[in-house]
């Protein structure tokens, strides 16, 4: 043997975990609190998936970005508020522009795009009446192919059976203010295209409309809610109502500091972050199932046992275990977090997050709640009952 | 009992191999696999868009307007119907988006009525008393037709996008009005906005008869109001036997006019009058049925809007028995003759066609436009070399976190335990890639952190079967019995602190979309079959140890 195997902690440990459970209890309820204050009051940092809005990732062809210059001057284009910031290393950034109204601004930079795409001669206006269609004139007459050019420009699609008919040069667009609202969005990516197309690369782009926005952020709550239910009922149905409970309540707390690390850090939630979210959901449970599963055990086979201590127990028998699984995972998460890119910074941290306070969570909060909800009443009394005496 | 039986060692190597054999055309060289099956090809990983880099769009289809625009030609039509019963009344109106409304002029003629609207279309629901007829599509026909819309802009999209069949753009229909298009390898979306827009431009010519009676496929001199079009079938011959000619054709910037093709390449043409008769854009539809008599030949029959239909009327009663083209972007796909004036408002095109063919006409005929007015809801687009550095940090990324894992099992449970660990891993690795291939599912950014976190997780199990061995070896058990009943107890731990974070995986793979539901895919797929390698896998090699080493005590 080249080398003997080495016990990541010594066997038979006695802490006593349970005895700081009030410690526990307040610093975990104002870690929540906070979060979801925070959550409230700062609002998340939602992604283009959930707020709409567009997202360009750029590349300074020569040199390193600048971002006061670029700030600037996307702030003054009328495409509403504008975040920069640099993306994996100095010469690339990342530019989100809010998602966009189907107001008039949006039809003026429309126009914009379309005299810098088409020439000067093109102009977009308003339609009449309050309904979101626009009018494309042109500078001479209008035929089914240079209409067709002109809106794929526009960033406009398949509008065929709107093709102008007869000597005309003017085209009217039917559009709704809905469909209106989702098409700026592309009209925002055009005019920033055409600002700074001369100094930056353009490495990827992102364009959400409101519509899809508002349905990503519903099915990821309804997703969250149905994986955190899902979990424990799965828990109560394989051990005890308390088990369930306890199993839930540890899980509302690693969601819900989860989303204060967010607030705290200004990192990104996007879809990738929801992901994190869910699979923290599910992983910081494997703990937690561990624990229980040998509370179970011990307690069919030391009946006399009050409950602290059997949990004490259990837990420091669990303890190598629960370290290890968590160790395990904690390395492959670190090696997302400093080699992973740019793209899953979020995620990464995140999930590195989430290992650390299931792991406490799984000890402090799941077993902890296990007292307080008096799992088999009887030997908690005798728990407490020593307690007393060995304070008198 | 640790030892498996003689068939689960079998049933574990097949399995193993089985991964082996299709995780493997991932990494053969692209030679070797045109030698092999088809179907073994396939099992093959595809990128995500995030990956190779590409453009994805999700296009919502306005299917509101289009049935405002089917209940306004209804109204067209029963308004022209009661007048040729000489029903009167008072008004027809659109109820916007739901029906169409006929108020009559006198309540007493409502059975009339009601007959001349069963002669428009005897499928209509019908509601409405005394003298209002209120008249609406049967929700079945509603559903019906909007999956005919949604199914024939994908048809429509696939042939503007992918003219050369070479993109493989996957396009499909997502919920109940929206198509999701990927198209890989392409960054510019203008192109490809001006490719969706790109309309197939159909139109109806008369064809020069008196031209066309001389005989000559290509006469030197022509009138100036014709000019020659080459026929599809013309083409496709001259695609098979000069592919030389067919591949200038395509490439040729500026593009061949259909006269210069003509005259050049010499394919089977026609004169045609350059006027048109009846554009594309005033076809309703166009489908494939069978004659009502005379044994049922298939034939097509198309149909066109108000106008289409009066200019149709008007140019067929002037040319009986004259031919009359319908030409497809350069080509004429068909050229049947004028039996008779067709002022129905629409018309049937008879000729000698399989099933086949008449349903490929039909769909070049529908194909002028797309049926609804698609609006971009989401783009994204992923240029190949943020793809290429997204490949590159999430492999340094996957190998950097296997090799942590592996030193961490190595140091915590010794070269033998650790080892054999880490070995499972690596082939759980394997069965996902395995997995992946056979489902043909797309490896993306998340799914490689997907792959990561299987790396952490799957020898969690392990974690936990050793654990147990160390406590029953300290309980004084045996090695054999150690190790058994390690891994007997272990078991209820293993699989319920798995399945929840299975749940979880589940429900984001019914959540998410794309990259998402990438890394659900590979950690829900790698947390299913590492409970196979983390038990079974790892049992087998530690029960051939014991016996083959029969050691007094456990290196654990």
């Amino acid at each position: 043997m080249l080398w003997r195997p080495h016990h990541l902690i010594r066997a038979h440990t006695k802490f006593d975990f349970l005895g700081k459970r009030r410690i526990a209890l307040v610093v975990s309820t104002a870690i929540n609190v906070l979060s979801l204050l925070g959550a409230f009051v700062f609002g998340l940092n939602f992604g283009i998936d959930f707020e709409g809005g567009i997202a360009v990732q750029v590349r300074a062809k020569e040199g390193t970005i600048h971002l006061d210059e670029l700030r600037s001057t996307l702030g003054a284009l009328g495409i509403g508020e504008v975040s920069l910031q640099e993306f994996g290393d100095a010469s690339t950034a990342l530019i989100r522009v809010q998602r966009q109204e189907g107001n008039a601004q949006c039809v003026a930079n429309a126009d914009r795009v379309m005299k810098h795409r088409a020439g000067d001669g093109w102009s977009v206006k308003p339609g009449p009446g309050d309904t979101g269609d626009v009018e494309f004139t042109a500078p001479g007459g209008l035929d089914a192919a240079n209409w067709r050019d002109a809106v794929s420009r526009a960033g406009l699609t398949a509008q065929e059976r709107q093709l102008p008919r007869g000597n005309t040069n003017i085209a009217r667009i039917d559009m709704t203010h809905d469909q209106r609202a989702e098409w700026c969005q592309q009209v925002a990516i055009k005019l920033v295209e055409d600002t700074i197309g001369d100094k930056y690369d353009f490495r990827g782009t992102e364009s959400v409309g409101p519509k899809i926005g508002a349905e990503l952020m519903h099915s990821g709550v309804i997703a969250v809610i149905a994986t955190l239910c899902a979990i424990a009922i799965y828990v109560w149905f394989r051990f005890e109502w308390q088990f369930g409970v306890g199993a839930l309540i540890a899980l509302l707390h690693d969601v819900i500091s989860t989303l204060g690390l967010f607030v705290l850090l200004r990192l990104d939630f996007s879809l990738t972050a929801l992901a994190a979210l869910l699979t923290i959901a599910g992983y910081s449970i494997n703990d937690t199932v561990v624990i229980f599963d040998r509370v179970r055990e011990n307690m069919r086979r030391y009946k006399k046992m009050g409950l602290v201590e059997l949990l004490n127990f259990s837990i420091n028998e669990t303890l190598a275990r629960t370290l290890m699984t968590s160790g395990t995972v904690f390395v492959a998460v670190l090696a997302l977090v400093l080699f992973g890119g740019p793209v899953l910074y979020s995620f990464s941290i995140a999930m590195l997050w989430g290992v650390i306070v299931g792991t406490y969570s799984s000890i402090w909060i799941a077993s902890a709640s296990l007292v307080y909800l008096k799992l088999r009443p009887e030997q908690l009394r005798t728990s407490e009952e020593k307690g007393e005496k060995a304070k008198a | 009992m640790l030892n498996l039986q003689r068939w689960q060692t079998i049933v574990v190597i097949a399995f193993t191999a089985l991964a082996v054999l299709f995780a493997l055309p991932n990494v053969l060289p692209a030679g070797l696999l045109d030698h092999l099956p088809g179907w073994y090809q396939q099992s093959r990983i595809n990128l995500g868009l995030d990956l190779r880099g590409g453009a994805h769009f999700l296009l919502e289809a306005d299917l509101r307007s289009v049935l405002n625009e089917r209940l306004t030609n209804l109204s067209d039509s029963v308004r022209a119907e009661l007048r040729k019963s000489q029903v009167g009344f008072k008004d027809v109106t659109v109820d916007n988006g739901r029906a169409v409304v006929v108020t009559l002029r006198d309540e007493a003629q409502r059975a009339k009525a009601l007959e001349a609207i069963r002669a428009v279309d005897p499928s209509l629901a019908v509601s409405g008393s005394g003298d209002v007829i209120q008249l609406a599509y049967s929700d079945q026909d509603l559903f019906r037709r909007k999956k005919e819309v949604i199914d024939q802009s994908i048809e429509i999209l696939r042939r503007r996008v992918d003219e050369t069949g070479t993109i493989e753009p996957t396009i499909v229909r997502q919920g109940d009005d929206r198509i999701l298009l990927q198209m890989p390898g392409i960054k510019d979306t203008t192109d490809l906005k001006r490719k969706i827009n790109q309309t197939a431009k159909l139109t109806f010519h008369l064809v020069n008869e008196d031209i066309a009676a001389a005989g000559s496929n290509a006469p030197a001199t022509l009138p100036p109001t014709t000019s020659l079009v080459p026929t599809r079938e013309g083409m496709q011959q001259l695609r098979a036997t000069n592919p030389k000619a067919w591949d200038e054709i395509q490439n040729a910037n500026p593009k061949l006019s259909p006269e210069q093709i003509c005259r050049r390449f010499q394919p089977q043409c026609l004169p045609v009058f350059k006027r048109v008769v009846v554009g594309g854009e005033d076809l309703d539809d166009a489908k494939a049925t069978f004659e009502q008599q005379q044994g049922g030949r298939p034939i097509i029959s198309f149909t066109f809007n108000a106008a289409g239909g009066r200019a149709f009327c008007a140019a067929t009663r002037a040319n009986i028995q004259k031919r009359l083209a319908i030409q497809l972007d350069n080509e004429i796909i068909s050229a049947p003759v004028v039996q008779s004036a067709i002022c129905g408002g629409g018309g049937i095109i008879t000729g000698s066609f399989t099933t086949q063919q008449t349903q490929e006409q039909a769909l070049l005929l529908r194909s002028g436009a797309l049926p609804a007015t698609l609006s971009i809801i989401e783009e994204r687009t992923v240029g190949a070399d943020l793809g290429a550095d997204a490949i590159h940090s999430g492999t340094i990324a996957a190998m950097v976190g296997t090799a942590l894992v592996i030193l961490f099992m190595l140091a915590v449970y010794g070269p033998l335990f650790g080892g054999f660990a880490s070995l499972a891993m690596m082939v759980n690795m394997l069965l996902v890639f395995a997995g992946m291939s056979v489902l043909g599912a797309s490896l993306t950014l998340p799914g490689i952190a997907g792959l990561v976190l299987t790396v952490g997780m799957s020898v969690d199990s392990n974690v936990l079967i050793y654990e147990r061995v160390r406590e029953e070896k300290e309980n004084g058990r045996s090695p054999f019995s150690a190790l058994a009943t390690g891994y007997e107890r272990a078991l209820t731990a293993v699989i319920d602190s798995n399945l929840t974070a299975l749940i979880a995986g589940v429900l984001l793979f019914g959540f998410g979309s794309g990259p998402i539901r990438g890394f659900a895919t590979s950690l829900t797929l790698g947390l299913l079959t590492h409970l196979f390698t983390a038990t079974i896998f790892t049992r087998m090699l530690l029960s051939t140890w014991v016996r083959w080493r029969r050691p007094t005590e456990l290196p654990i």
